[in-house]
């Protein structure tokens, strides 16, 4: 595995339509921050189907991979998002509880047991407010640039949407988290949705 | 205040798996397509598996199994009455590359006793399958050819039933040698086991009468009469699968945990492949899988059908 180290993931997944067990090397590179960036979201239960779902999907697709692109990051935070997409109701009454109860249900599924609940601050709880309000889109985005440290150009790919609209859809979503910090309840924000153009 | 630094702030001791996890986790994402190497040393990596294909719905009976009744008979005279048995059968007409070759079955996982009832249609020629996702959708999907993979197609595994010796001592011989059997699932970073030639014959006849579809009938009284020569076969009469249904119970390690193949007394076909813990498994100093635990498949239907989404 030593000599794989040193090749784009481009190369990889390559090789790896001829030679399957290839892909193992993609695995081994990506799935601990994606399984830290899926517990995150969904928490510590669902984070092992998600990933494993990521990747048995990326390999199906391999074919179809653009090898333009060295870094398959964007790509598979991309396939990622769908699934994830499929537990946005979930995530959703889980920001809600955050901003009504103070319980992170996520963050208490990969706390320790002996440990004390977790409690969020009051800052997070009216952050989570405002994340609960957001459209799945916008969140998406937001998310992936604070928590999966991918740049707007990733975020695009990842996406396949155009740039611009990943700048509108972030500075929509900000707008709500920022009037939500600020004593403003999100949910009655009124923000403007014709902001695609950048 | 800050947005963006409350939000990296949020959740931020969210862990990143540790090693064992993730080995757990990539040897489900780069294994081959079908748990076939479900030996006790790699059962944990079976296990998650089995529950990594594809969950569907989940049933809420769980049966407790009393499997201590079983009689044990004698192995030979049980085979070969088997063996007479099929050899009668006719030959069933090859399936086209289009039809589909339709199973559901029943899982069984060990851990906590959750089963799983799925459906799946694989084409005849293994080119797509086909089955619901986790919410419920039908799909039909590709199957990327995968040269590392030691499962066939039913087209492929009935071009190579029809070319293995109906002699059972060179059916024996073949099957134990068989390079396809040994070399392959090719997976990266997963020990190698090698079985004992017996061993292998056993698991691979096991596995060949599970090709029902594809099987002829000589080739099938061929494998009953191998299997009563291979050093520790044994059979047991009223051997529960996971419904209560009884049959009898061929296995070959009589250790815990014991597999069973279970055969349908009156035709001989494979009920179910089940494992029960006859003793607490215990790893890492602590008990994994109690006494008395199950894993299992247990076929409900299966067949070949025109389209995929029929049942057989």
């Amino acid at each position: 595995m030593a000599a794989d180290v040193s090749l784009a993931d481009a190369e990889l997944i390559q090789r790896s339509r001829r030679d399957p067990a290839a892909f193992a090397a993609l695995f081994d590179r990506h799935a601990p921050a994606l399984h830290r960036y899926v517990t995150r979201r969904l928490g510590d239960s669902l984070a092992d189907d998600v990933v494993a779902e990521t990747f048995l999907t990326a390999f199906r697709r391999r074919a179809r991979y653009d090898v333009s692109h060295p870094e398959a990051r964007p790509w598979l935070y991309g396939i990622a998002a769908n699934l994830i997409g499929r537990h946005r109701r979930k995530e959703q009454r889980f920001f809600q509880a955050l901003a009504r109860t103070g319980v992170d249900e996520v963050a208490e599924s990969y706390a320790d047991r002996v440990e004390a609940r977790v409690s969020a601050s009051a800052a997070q709880r009216d952050l989570a407010g405002a994340l609960a309000v957001l459209s799945p889109e916008d969140r998406e985005v937001l998310l992936m640039i604070a928590w999966a440290d991918l740049s707007y150009e990733e975020v695009a790919l990842a996406l396949g949407i155009p740039i611009g609209t990943v700048r509108s859809r972030l500075h929509r979503a900000r707008k709500k988290t920022r009037a939500a910090l600020g004593g403003v309840d999100p949910s009655a924000l009124v923000v403007d949705a014709e902001a695609d153009h950048g | 205040m800050d947005d963006l630094k409350i939000l990296a702030e949020l959740r931020s001791d969210a862990p990143t798996p540790d090693a064992d996890r993730l080995r757990r986790l990539r040897r489900r994402v780069t294994r081959r397509r079908r748990g076939l190497v479900v030996v006790p040393s790699l059962l944990v990596t079976a296990v998650a598996v089995v529950v990594a294909v594809v969950v569907l719905r989940q049933s809420p009976d769980v049966r407790p199994l009393p499997f201590v009744e079983a009689i044990p008979l004698n192995s030979e005279t049980v085979l070969e009455r088997a063996a007479e048995a099929v050899e009668k059968r006719p030959v069933a007409p090859e399936p086209r590359p289009d039809q589909w070759q339709y199973t559901k079955t029943l899982n069984v996982q060990p851990a906590d006793g959750r089963t799983t009832t799925r459906e799946s249609w694989l084409r005849y020629d293994g080119k797509q399958t086909a089955g619901w996702d986790i919410d419920g959708n039908f799909r039909v999907a590709d199957v990327p050819p995968d040269p590392g993979d030691d499962d066939l197609s039913p087209q492929a595994y009935r071009k190579k039933l029809l070319k293995l010796p109906t002699d059972p001592d060179e059916l024996i011989a073949h099957v134990a040698g068989d390079r396809h059997w040994i070399d392959k699932p090719r997976e990266e970073g997963v020990p190698k086991v090698v079985e004992a030639p017996d061993q292998r014959a056993f698991r691979i006849l096991t596995l060949y009468l599970k090709q029902q579809a594809v099987m002829p009938p000589k080739l099938e009284a061929a494998i009953f009469r191998a299997l009563a020569k291979i050093p520790g076969v044994r059979i047991e009469q009223n051997v529960k699968d996971a419904t209560g249904r009884t049959g009898l119970g061929l296995f070959r390690s009589a250790e815990s945990p014991r597999r069973y193949i279970i055969l349908d007394p009156g035709t001989y076909q494979v009920m179910a492949d089940q494992m029960i813990w006859l003793q607490d498994e215990v790893r890492y100093g602590e008990v994994i899988f109690k006494k008395g635990s199950v894993f299992a498949d247990v076929w409900l239907a299966s067949g070949i059908v025109d389209r995929s989404g029929l049942a057989g």
